[in-house]
């Protein structure tokens, strides 16, 4: 076919540096539209963006450069000193990490707390994207008019209005503790005879809570992302053959990667990391890292802190690449 | 195909009973209401047969798509059947359809490369990757694509994405393709190209095509058979010729374009030949075999802008004759469009690009222009 025709309509590779700005807009004359005008605005933009860029970006360099990059290497040097009665000396010690990584002490609450953190952690990502993605599809999908998806995006974000601590706190009493609402119903229903002391201040209650807590850090990402999902190669794929299973497993689930995985590194990152909730609701029966680094903070162990709290970071990081191996960001936004 | 002409209140003819049961698409009384009343599609009845390419044309909002989607499993009908080959397709979804739709847009998937984009529907149906792979480069070949195969949709143009949706399509054989304003995305020039691609392509296969547009002259060019649409019911059905020369009704002659209406009463029917004279004294006579109406009668006559000449030699005027204003002069290099306007109705001719010389300019004067009895079209109403 195109054998017989002439030349197809030049093929830029937009990703190439070097266009000639002159023949890109030959090639616009020419029916390439579309492509040109994108790879036009790369080389036009370029052209002297470099100040003010760097103008618009300053004030967030500034901004996390004082309040996140100082305060981590703070705590990077503070793992190293010695502790003192009243607080911590410039005495350089690998012994906050010695403690840790003592072998007679691989096995003491620092890293049981982590373990019980991180399984906590994959349990609310896994349960947030299992609950979570059913409620962004529906709003995506099944509600048709725009502004009625918006109008239950603001109510499913209804539980950010309210206080995280107003929230805990009807969740560890009224509705989960010994003489709650829960237990209420399910003694009504008769389906417990004796009401289960396991919902209140318990890991099960700690858990239930941060899943509700965060499981709109995963609805809405992977509510942007549906919404962009082209209608029409849904239609397509029904049409070459896809029933409904394979069309969202084909289709649908690999263009909301990014969403489930931008999600999965703010829930996991939020709750491996959590001592609020954890408290809250947990009222001293539960632990987690969160916890146990707060407890060495509040007994003057800023040193022995520190060291722990790296190892958090270390942990957090070294969670948040094994998420991003599950989709090529870069290229799928 | 006999060109056949029917009115809207008649279904199509070439659907008749006999029909169902042999090869090929028939649509038989097709309707489609949607919630609150609107009907979308009303009575539709159609044959086409296999290898043969049919352009469902007509304004947005006549049904054409409407009818599209329902012979790929996207709508479904409140009434009537659809039959391929004598068997209903209505029952069954689009994936369990021989049919596949071109959409609009394309619809590529966006985060697949070109090869798997075309190897899906082989990877649905469950044949083996090696397989798959082969089957899809042939079509991509087909299209004169397979450099691009491992590209993704965004890094190709216009015409590159339609040819892999077309590719997309081809790869699952199926027994009719159906084309959703397949070249509405694409600048002129690519259109133009992409007419002539698509249609020897389908001459290639030997498959049947329904095509949707809004586009006259796509529609013209490209179609076996023209089905022209309106408000839900079809306005005649027929070969691309008689669509231009023969529209049967006041609806696709306005929608055609080019054609001047005169709009009047009988003054004469001697035997099957009609004169029809408008308000202000314009006449035209018209063949009407079997037409017995009564002097007096409402009658409604059509011209081709193509078919009127300019009168210039001071010839008198008479019957298929008019005195006209001249409101604009459009050049448009090969032809004219002389605007004209006599007695407040807009008329429309057009000539050769070289009589520009002796036109130009004329804008205000009166001329006469003229045409042939067998250029005059009676009109259904």
């Amino acid at each position: 076919m195109s054998s017989s025709s002439p030349p197809e309509q030049p093929d830029i590779d937009v990703t190439e540096l070097e266009i000639d700005v002159a023949e890109l807009e030959e090639a616009e004359l020419l029916g390439a539209a579309p492509r040109v005008e994108r790879a036009l605005g790369d080389v036009r933009g370029r052209k002297g963006g470099g100040w003010v860029t760097l103008a618009w970006g300053l004030p967030g360099f500034v901004w996390l450069g004082f309040y996140l990059v100082a305060p981590l290497v703070f705590i990077v040097l503070v793992s190293f000193w010695t502790r003192t009665d009243t607080g911590f000396v410039r005495h350089w010690t690998l012994s906050n990490y010695g403690v840790l990584l003592h072998p007679f002490n691989l096995d003491n609450s620092y890293w049981k707390n982590m373990e019980t953190s991180f399984v906590t952690s994959v349990i609310a990502v896994a349960a947030c994207l299992v609950f979570g993605f059913p409620v962004a599809y529906f709003l995506a999908f099944k509600v048709q008019k725009l502004q009625n998806q918006i109008a239950l995006f603001i109510i499913a974000l209804a539980p950010f209005w309210t206080s995280f601590l107003t929230r805990s706190v009807a969740w560890a009493y009224p509705l989960m503790g010994r003489e709650g609402a829960l237990n209420q119903f399910l003694l009504k229903l008769h389906i417990v005879s004796q009401p289960v002391s396991a919902f209140g201040f318990s890991q099960l209650s700690v858990r239930l809570a941060m899943i509700q807590l965060y499981i709109l850090f995963m609805v809405t990402p992977l509510f942007f992302l549906l919404g962009q999902v082209d209608r029409h190669a849904l239609e397509a794929a029904r049409d070459l053959g896809g029933n409904w299973w394979r069309t969202f497993r084909e289709v649908i689930l690999p263009q909301t990667m990014p969403g489930i995985v931008i999600g999965s590194i703010f829930i996991f990152v939020l709750t491996m990391g959590e001592y609020g909730t954890v408290t809250v609701i947990g009222q001293g029966a539960v632990s987690s890292v969160g916890t146990y680094i707060q407890q060495l903070v509040l007994g003057i162990q800023y040193p022995q802190g520190a060291a722990a709290a790296v190892f958090l970071v270390i942990a957090l990081l070294a969670g948040v690449f094994v998420i991003t191996r599950f989709a090529n960001l870069r290229e799928e936004l | 195909m006999a060109p056949d002409a029917v009115g809207s209140t008649e279904g199509a003819a070439p659907a008749a009973p006999s029909e169902h049961s042999g090869s090929g698409l028939d649509l038989i009384s097709l309707t489609k209401d949607f919630p609150g009343g609107t009907i979308a599609v009303d009575d539709v009845n159609l044959h086409v047969d296999h290898g043969e390419y049919v352009v469902l044309l007509g304004p947005s909002g006549c049904g054409k798509t409407t009818t599209l989607r329902m012979i790929g499993g996207h709508e479904f009908p409140t009434g009537g059947d659809i039959l391929l080959d004598g068997h209903s397709l209505v029952g069954l979804p689009p994936h369990k359809r021989p049919t596949t739709t071109v959409f609009q847009h394309f619809a590529l998937f966006p985060h697949r490369s070109v090869l798997d984009n075309v190897a899906f529907g082989l990877k649905m149906e469950k044949v083996q990757k090696e397989e798959r792979r082969k089957r899809a480069m042939e079509a991509l070949d087909m299209v004169g694509l397979t450099e691009l195969s491992q590209r993704k949709p965004r890094a190709l143009s216009g015409g590159q994405q339609q040819r892999v949706a077309l590719a997309r399509v081809l790869v699952t054989k199926p027994k009719a393709l159906l084309l959703d304003e397949p070249l509405g995305d694409l600048d002129r020039l690519l259109q133009l190209r992409m007419r002539v691609e698509l249609r020897n392509l389908q001459r290639q296969l030997g498959l049947m095509f329904i095509h949707v547009t809004h586009n006259q002259e796509e529609a013209l060019s490209m179609a076996d058979r023209i089905v022209v649409m309106n408000e839900a019911r079809i306005q005649q059905i027929a070969d691309p010729l008689t669509i231009a020369t023969k529209p049967a009704t006041e609806l696709v002659a306005r929608f055609m374009g080019d054609n001047n209406i005169i709009k009047g009463k009988v003054v004469e029917n001697t035997g099957g030949r009609l004169v029809v004279e408008d308000e202000h004294g314009v006449r035209a006579s018209v063949q009407a075999p079997g037409d017995t109406r009564a002097p007096g009668s409402q009658a409604l006559v059509s011209v081709r802008a193509a078919a009127a000449r300019i009168d210039d030699d001071g010839s008198p005027g008479g019957l298929n004759t008019a005195a006209c204003e001249v409101v604009f002069v459009e050049f448009l290099g090969d032809l004219v469009k002389l605007h004209l306007t006599s007695g407040g109705e807009r008329l429309l001719v057009k000539v050769p690009g070289d009589h520009y010389p002796s036109l130009r300019g004329r804008e205000g004067e009166t001329i006469r222009i003229r045409w042939e009895e067998e250029d005059v079209q009676l009109l259904a109403s």
